[in-house]
């Protein structure tokens, strides 16, 4: 099935968004706006809402023919695309973001065609449905691992890091019980939350150099 | 590809001229009719690369702009707006992409490049001390007699001498400048490990486009280039940094770590020195030989830069993260090499400031001290495009890890670092091998300015001089 690639979901949405000419400013433009202020990080709302491993959310105007000769053709409607790799099960992912962020949600998708609200759980999940397509390919660096595995994982390779950084040269008995006890605290401490994993980077990035 | 007019092309852009006195003159032009004049002086004194049969001249003149100083030489709007944005901006305004924060953002630098004053760089080499300072008066004197010109600063940079001979070494004690990419027309004969990988494990000159203006590049494309073509063909881009080193930390650095390091004997000290860099310090690739120094590999041109990491997924030799891996990863990324072919850059550069031998008598002076005198490497990279190139390892290479699956960690010998990060070699079960972590690491070298320059072709001169440039 193209959208499960191991235990990990591609869900690929296309929401046409309304055609109003007297909305001012126009609801594309009011999705750009409140897409370009979402925070990132842990306030980022695909970290606040459970499952995501990446998500994307993009306002497409129009397509453009690239090609010789040129022809002119335009979309029926200007579309919101949702794209989200994410763990497992789609009823309960989409249910997942219906609970926890259901005002990001309804501050986007407000501005499309036929949005019932996310408050009628049941209704949401139709409608996403129906604005479904199928996905062919995933995020690459998305592996077969949930997401709080991924994150323990990173956690664990970090510590294990620090735990080496501080330990090389010790007795082999002294470090022994030391790794014991690391490893005890280790795999009692929670999994951390999504979107907290990632050093800050005093870089710019972004345009034509990446 | 059609043989390449070595006259029209700036000598400084074919060859390293492996002279070992420099001078880099930074002049402010400061009226554009008596700027011209001074040009239209130099045109018959700028070095070409024409070959020298007749032996290496004395001393060489090279000349290149900021965009700045194409502003103050008046040339039309339709092409100073046609150069590239990052050369319109300048490696000031790029700070913030190249990562040249903290003790590298330009509020340390040398006034000369905070002021963003300079219009024009003006480089000369020489054999001798002597052949330079005639250059110079030579130089002071068109731009007194034209009055084309203010000389804002000089920086000076000579070759490190040892046991009265001239070296290759940099202040870090490593021998520097080994390889540079070889291209399609420039290089006469190729050495292995300096161009492009090939299907076959063979090597070839890149596409002449990399490094000049107005040929095809490893996309088969031309360049982003200014117009009209003219003032483009056969000119490139010029980054000049001046990158202070601080010695006393890379040598307390080493040894708190090599007293720790596999036997914690002098010997462990220089393997960790190697696996820092890549290169033992007579610069033996730690790839081809991981045990120790061999002399025989490091000055055969055929080895010292004829290596791949194919073989060393792991870095147990190089570590993935060591600086000539990081910089130049040949085919670190797999797909044979391919992914690096638009990330090459040529390098330039001579050292400044005194060398300190590795004795009692630096040892006495104790890092601070050692950091404090005023030395490191002028760094100068040829391209034709700065953000695709040079731009491209400063930011992902140097200043971030994530293409070597290195997450955030920096480059350990050049990146600007912060607390927690580490260095990692990897290592296997041999007791003289061993994986090794170093911390707190600090910063061994110091951004103290630099500006980006378009260094032009004789044609492009001549134009510029002679208010030929018309974009229509």
């Amino acid at each position: 099935m193209a959208n499960q690639s191991g235990s990990v979901y591609g869900l690929t949405l296309l929401s046409p968004i309304l055609d109003d000419e007297r909305a001012v400013p126009s609801h594309d433009l009011q999705i750009r706006k409140y897409l370009a202020t979402l925070p990132t990080g842990v306030d980022s709302p695909f970290a606040i809402a459970p499952g995501t491993h990446l998500a994307r959310l993009v306002v497409m105007d129009d397509v453009i023919y690239v090609g010789m000769p040129a022809c002119e053709e335009h979309l029926k409607s200007k579309y919101l695309i949702f794209e989200s790799n994410c763990d497992g099960d789609l009823d309960k992912y989409l249910t997942g973001l219906a609970t926890k962020i259901p005002e990001h949600l309804d501050a986007i998708w407000s501005h499309c065609t036929g949005y019932p609200g996310a408050s009628d759980v049941p209704a949401f999940l139709r409608y996403m449905k129906a604005c479904q397509i199928e996905t062919t390919f995933f995020f690459a660096a998305v592996n077969d691992k949930s997401v709080t595995d991924t994150l323990i994982a990173l956690q664990t390779q970090r510590a294990v890091a620090d735990f080496i950084a501080t330990h090389q040269g010790m007795d082999a008995a002294q470090t022994q019980r030391e790794f014991i006890e690391f490893i005890r605290i280790l795999k009692a401490a929670p999994p951390p939350p999504p979107g907290v994993m990632g050093a800050h980077r005093d870089i710019k990035t972004g345009g034509r150099n990446e | 590809m059609s043989k390449l007019n070595a006259t029209d092309i700036q000598g400084f852009v074919l060859r390293g001229y492996n002279m070992p006195y420099a001078r880099y003159c930074f002049l402010h032009f400061e009226d554009a009719e008596r700027a011209c004049s001074l040009i239209h002086r130099l045109l018959p004194v700028i070095t070409t690369g024409q070959r020298w049969d007749q032996g290496k001249p004395q001393s060489t003149v090279n000349i290149a702009f900021t965009h700045q100083g194409l502003i103050s030489l008046e040339l039309p709007i339709a092409t100073l707006i046609s150069f590239p944005v990052e050369f319109q901006q300048g490696m000031q305004e790029r700070g913030g992409i190249l990562g040249d924060t903290g003790v590298n953002s330009a509020e340390h630098w040398d006034q000369v490049w905070r002021e963003g004053h300079v219009h024009a760089w003006l480089g000369i080499h020489a054999l001798s001390p002597e052949a330079l300072d005639a250059r110079t008066t030579e130089m002071q004197t068109l731009m007194t007699e034209t009055g084309g010109a203010r000389l804002l600063a000089s920086q000076d940079a000579t070759a490190i001498v040892m046991d009265g001979k001239v070296t290759l070494k940099e202040h870090f004690g490593f021998t520097d400048g080994f390889g540079n990419p070889d291209y399609l027309g420039v290089c006469r004969s190729t050495q292995p490990g300096q161009g492009k990988l090939m299907p076959d494990g063979t090597w070839a000159p890149l596409a002449t486009g990399e490094l000049l203006l107005g040929y095809a590049d490893e996309a088969g494309e031309l360049p982003v280039a200014p117009v009209p073509h003219l003032l483009a063909s056969n000119g490139t881009f010029m980054v000049y940094r001046k990158l202070h080193q601080n010695v006393g930390t890379f040598r307390h650095f080493l040894d708190k770590w090599g007293a720790r390091y596999g036997a914690g004997d002098e010997f462990a000290r220089e393997k960790l020195a190697s696996k820092f860099i890549g290169r033992w310090r007579d610069g033996t690739p730690v790839d081809l030989s991981p045990d120790r120094p061999n002399s025989d590999i490091a000055q055969d041109p055929n080895q010292s830069t004829n290596f791949t990491y194919g073989n060393d997924a792991a870095g147990t030799r190089c570590p993935i993260g060591a600086h000539i891996r990081r910089v130049n990863p040949r085919d670190a990324f797999g797909f044979q090499g391919r992914l690096i072919n638009r990330r090459r850059i040529t390098r330039r550069g001579l050292p400044y400031g005194p060398f300190a031998l590795e004795d009692n008598a630096s040892a006495a002076q104790g890092p601070s001290e050692l950091d404090a005198t005023d030395r490191g490497v002028i760094f100068m990279v040829l391209n034709a495009s700065i953000s695709r190139q040079f731009e491209f390892v400063q930011q992902q290479w140097i200043a971030y890890g994530n293409d070597a699956h290195l997450g955030n960690e920096k480059d350990l010998l050049m990146g600007s670092h912060s607390e927690g990060e580490k260095y990692c070699i990897q290592g296997d079960t041999s007791p003289a091998n061993p994986p090794f972590f170093c911390t707190g690491l600090p910063n061994f070298v110091e951004l103290r300015g630099g500006e980006y320059f378009f260094l032009p072709s004789i044609t492009a001169l001549g134009m510029i001089a002679m208010d030929l440039v018309d974009p229509r």
